[in-house]
């Protein structure tokens, strides 16, 4: 995380001063503790009594990540550019970006940059209806993996713009940048480039996916009441 | 929990002497959920092992049957004779949320974590992709997780019974729970678990000494995919490997360059189990074996693994799901412990501990070991274990014999 003798900073955009004091708050300190009775055994017909003490110990960092020689890629989402790779030995072409080509036959030749356009190919997809905590509170949301135009591979891209029921793999999608581009993934979004053809549903099938989405968005509320 | 288990094998093979064990094998996945590293180093001394090599193997979902392939590699080799593994994981130190979110640190976290943000949602992707091309519906997969939940009503080791009992369950019940990603409910999900397990390896020699009843392990195979699911469908180390796949291609679809595996099947699989089959001599799985537990953190990845482990062609797995030849009583019953989504999934344990299912099955041990003589394979002399990890990013196999 400290500069390395001959490197100098080109751009930064500095993350705010209580970041670090999040980072040391508490870190191996015991915050609270219970003692509970519980079991113990290996099988159900055979448990005893047990009792456990059980501490509360929090643990937080900032990780100082470099995207090494694919970092282009992420400074072009900043600039809203979608960059890719292209093998100058057998021509193809890979986003995400490999600085090298994966073919074994080409030995690991060094890829060339290249600027891809923004549109692609639904390659499949998922309604996303639970998920860890940083994104809980995007939920519901469609999960997607998109072959960009011109490609040999597919990336992650939320889909909007779409009921969930008519999602389809083989949808022609744009994609589209964020107002404020951070520099991952996230800073892209695909939207229908065409009147989506539905994937054939019985009517219990449909029934039960519309209603799973409303369980989720009343899920939400309830634990996020804000 | 390990110590536990090692008393188990203790109890079994009372000439087992401590000190004969030349060395032991520990898995286990993460360090971070139990802010832990080299955990393994604390089992081992905790055991009274330490003096004698002590390896960690970690690979993902992978690690247990990769650590008991290890192990039997460095039987095989001479180096070892007695050789313990065992395998853990207590996973009920943080929520639901975050146990997700730090078992998705196994995947690309520049690239598919940022955006999918779990396993539950990359498998589903997966899965939507293989239904799309083969036609399995929700309810081959709701189908799926009745057989195996009520199987493990009969385990007396399955997390399901602890916590849930032993009334059966229906598909109107698996419709009922939760959707967590379409088109995975909770009942498709494999669970939260901690738990722990051991086995002991040994050369035929050592083996022949220690119990008049061993079983072998007569084939094993490891195989690989990529890191990310997206990377499969243009990948030119698959390319004209499996042609027969390929061919199972749908007319109707855009061909990609590498139809098999693609996203949509699990090549790591395939390639794990053939050599697993060449060294058994096993050609007609569906056949020759008697019983399977197939790591199946997902519903549709045991509906695929069919098909990779070439129990039936690409794209039939969901015949044998609807014709029964998967269930208890049927050709090849799959998953008779409950496995991952109801027998429990403590990661590191996992695939140790449906090796111990089947191992309990050849020998014909069910009624003693579960009190359910009525769940024994009658017969069984071959089982196939699978595990893997990832995203199928890697897989390992092992085929064993009484």
């Amino acid at each position: 995380m400290s500069t390395e003798p001959g490197e100098k900073v080109l751009k930064e955009k500095k993350y705010a001063p209580d970041w670090d004091s999040w980072s040391l708050k508490g870190d191996w300190t015991i915050i609270g503790h219970k003692i509970i009775e519980g079991v113990r055994g290996k099988r159900l017909d055979e448990l005893t009594p047990q009792q456990y003490v059980i501490a509360q110990r929090p643990h937080s960092t900032v990780y100082h990540h470099s995207f090494g020689l694919i970092s282009k890629f992420f400074r072009g989402l900043v600039e809203k550019k979608l960059y890719g790779t292209r093998c100058p030995k057998c021509g193809l072409v890979y986003c995400p970006p490999r600085a090298h080509c994966w073919r074994r036959e080409c030995r690991l030749e060094e890829t060339v940059w290249i600027e891809l356009p923004l549109r692609g190919t639904l390659v499949t997809y998922s309604v996303m209806a639970f998920a860890a905590t940083p994104f809980l509170k995007h939920l519901p949301f469609i999960l997607t993996y998109v072959r960009v135009d011109g490609t040999n591979a597919s990336i992650p891209v939320r889909l909007t713009g779409i009921k969930p029921e008519e999602v389809n793999v083989g949808l022609k999608v744009n994609l589209n940048f964020v107002d404020e581009p951070k520099g991952d993934l996230m800073d892209i979004y695909a939207t229908p480039a065409e009147k989506p053809v539905p994937p054939k549903r019985t009517p219990e099938e449909l029934r039960r996916l519309k209603e799973d989405v409303e369980t989720v968005r009343r899920w939400l509320k309830r634990r996020f009441p804000e | 929990m390990v110590a536990e288990a090692v008393k188990d094998i203790l109890n079994d093979l009372p000439n087992l002497d401590l000190n004969d064990i030349d060395a032991a094998f520990y898995s286990y996945f993460s360090d971070h959920l139990e802010q832990q590293l080299c955990m393994h180093w604390i089992i081992h001394d905790y055991i009274g092992l330490c003096s004698k090599p002590a390896y960690r193997v970690e690979s993902g979902g992978a690690t247990p049957i990769d650590a008991i392939i290890n192990a039997y590699a460095y039987i095989r080799a001479g180096l070892f004779d007695e050789v313990l593994v065992c395998g853990w994981e207590k996973m009920s130190e943080l929520d639901t949320p975050k146990v997700n979110e730090f078992i998705a640190m196994a995947s690309d976290t520049d690239w598919d974590y940022p955006v999918g943000g779990y396993y539950t949602g990359y498998y589903a992707v997966l899965e939507t992709r293989h239904m799309h091309l083969y036609g399995e519906t929700e309810e081959d997969l709701a189908r799926l997780a009745v057989k195996n939940h009520n199987s493990a009503t009969y385990n007396p080791y399955s997390q399901w019974q602890s916590q849930h009992g032993t009334s059966k369950i229906s598909i109107d019940d698996v419709f009922k729970s939760r959707l967590i990603a379409w088109p995975y409910r909770v009942h498709n999900c494999a669970m939260i678990s901690d738990g722990a397990s051991a086995l002991l390896l040994a050369s035929e020699e050592k083996a022949k000494e220690l119990t008049d009843t061993p079983v072998w392990i007569t084939g094993v195979g490891l195989g690989t995919d990529t890191m990310r699911p997206g990377d499969r469908i243009d990948n030119p180390a698959w390319v004209g490997v499996y042609p027969e796949d390929e061919k199972a291609w749908p007319k109707t679809e855009a061909r990609p360059m590498s139809p098999y595996p693609e996203m949509a099947n699990f090549g790591s699989f395939r390639v794990a189990a053939d050599m697993a089959y060449k060294m058994a001599k096993v050609d007609n799985p569906l056949k020759q074996l008697d019983l399977a537990e197939i790591f199946n953190p997902y519903d549709g990845v045991e509906i695929c693994a069919y098909e990779d482990l070439r129990f039936c062609k690409r794209g039939e797995g969901k015949t044998l799901v609807r014709e029964g030849v998967t269930e208890f009583g049927g050709d090849l019953p799959c998953q008779v412990s409950g496995a991952l989504t109801a027998q429990g999934h403590a990661v590191g344990s996992t695939s140790v501990a449906q090796t111990i299912d089947v191992f309990w099955q050849l020998r014909e041990e069910i009624g003693k070991k579960w009190g359910a003589p009525g769940r024994q394979v009658s017969g069984a002399e071959r089982g196939l274990i699978q595990g893997h990890g990832g995203t199928g990013c890697q897989a390992g196999v092992i085929v064993i014999e009484r």
